[in-house]
């Protein structure tokens, strides 16, 4: 009997097991596992979970066969600018610094305002975008990472990546079920990483970065 | 090292006003008052009985530095991270149902905190860090629209300046 492992939240599903309290019964492969069944931690869907085989060792380019970036590093755009000031003003907020943390909204707010708009995408047009991110930006931006060793921007694309399959998972889900999806139930957002989450409760900790479900805000509906 | 009050924490058990030397811990906010507060002195942290005051320092190291060819490879990131945002942030105004403008709420949230957590990691993770004092000492002196607020920027500077 094989185990198939949620790569987000790490859920392992055993055939041996099954999932009974989703009706799946103790025996059950993988391939008769319904196509809707999603990961009972983090709702990632079936098609994203990967077998569960000891991965070939990936051999990490040499930090210096990496093409060193001579050219300067472009300069960082207004909307980059207004979400580096917001984080400077949590970074202000955790230290106590009450004043400084302010001063950051401010510049975040007048970055914000100069934000020019763009052509208009539809749902689906954003899921291509995270997808064509997952297929090349982060394994790219991981590989850079981990051949430099710098394990905080390995920590800060793990996360990102994982979280950027959830998205994709729920906007294709979305694709399909359209707003029943949301029928009854509430959308959740881990304030720390990001993480999405449909349900009725949100998880205790969250599957991506693990800070305590007092870190999980819930996205309140419009009144009616 | 001066201490603060994690008021989430705090369960009102007032050993911190019991061992507290300058009375600093005893004050109408529930915030500690750094001024009367014993650099290090740390009697009120190792005494509270719900682990809700720790040492805040005045000082921190320098900060770790980012390979040029990391930065670039965040940058890619956080540039489709930010674009990503302002396009769930369109659609939070323009999708014709509620649960579609809720979905897309949650996304430019999650795009942006993405987004945030990529910066952080190319360089600008701490407020007091030598990359902030430049970012603002240049943007002070390029950004020639009136609205920029230059104050804020300019008393940020002295205010985090080590």
């Amino acid at each position: 009997m094989a185990k198939y492992v949620c790569p987000i939240c790490g859920y392992t599903y055993d055939e041996a097991l099954g999932r009974p309290e989703d009706g799946i019964a103790p025996g059950t492969i993988w391939q008769d596992v319904p196509e809707d069944w999603v990961c009972p931690l983090c709702g990632a869907s079936k098609s994203v979970f990967e077998g569960q085989a000891t991965p070939e060792p990936k051999a990490v380019p040499a930090a210096s066969t990496m093409q060193a970036q001579e050219e300067p590093l472009r300069e960082l755009s207004v909307g980059e600018l207004a979400a580096l000031c917001t984080n400077l003003a949590k970074g202000c907020e955790k230290q106590y610094r009450a004043q400084e943390a302010e001063l950051f909204s401010q510049l975040a707010a007048y970055y914000e305002s100069r934000i020019p708009m763009s052509e208009p995408k539809d749902f689906s047009q954003l899921l291509a975008l995270i997808e064509q991110e997952l297929k090349s930006d982060y394994p790219a931006a991981k590989d850079t990472a981990a051949a430099n060793q710098d394990r905080g921007s390995l920590r800060a694309l793990t996360w990102g990546e994982k979280v950027s399959r959830i998205l994709v998972s729920l906007l294709g889900k979305f694709e399909k079920q359209g707003d029943a999806m949301l029928d009854g139930t509430n959308v959740y957002v881990c304030d720390i990483c990001g993480f999405v989450y449909i349900g009725n409760e949100p998880p205790e900790i969250c599957p991506v970065c693990k800070v305590p479900s007092l870190k999980i805000s819930m996205i309140a509906k419009e009144a009616v | 090292m001066y201490a603060v009050r994690n008021i989430r924490l705090c369960t009102k058990d007032c050993l911190c006003l019991y061992v507290c030397p300058t009375g600093a811990t005893d004050t109408e906010t529930g915030q500690i008052d750094r001024n009367k507060c014993i650099s290090g002195c740390r009697v009120c942290v190792d005494t509270c009985p719900s682990h809700a005051i720790s040492l805040v320092p005045e000082r921190y190291p320098p900060q770790q530095e980012k390979k040029a060819s990391v930065l670039a490879v965040m940058r890619a990131l956080s540039a489709s991270k930010v674009k990503q945002e302002q396009l769930f942030a369109q659609l939070e105004q323009t999708a014709p149902s509620e649960p579609a403008r809720r979905l897309a709420s949650a996304m430019r949230r999650s795009s942006r905190l993405m987004a945030e957590d990529v910066l952080r990691e190319s360089g600008y993770m701490l407020p007091q860090s030598e990359n902030v004092q430049t970012l603002l000492r240049n943007e002070l002196e390029s950004v020639k629209d009136e609205a920029y607020p230059k104050d804020a920027a300019k008393r940020l500077m002295e205010l985090l300046k080590q």
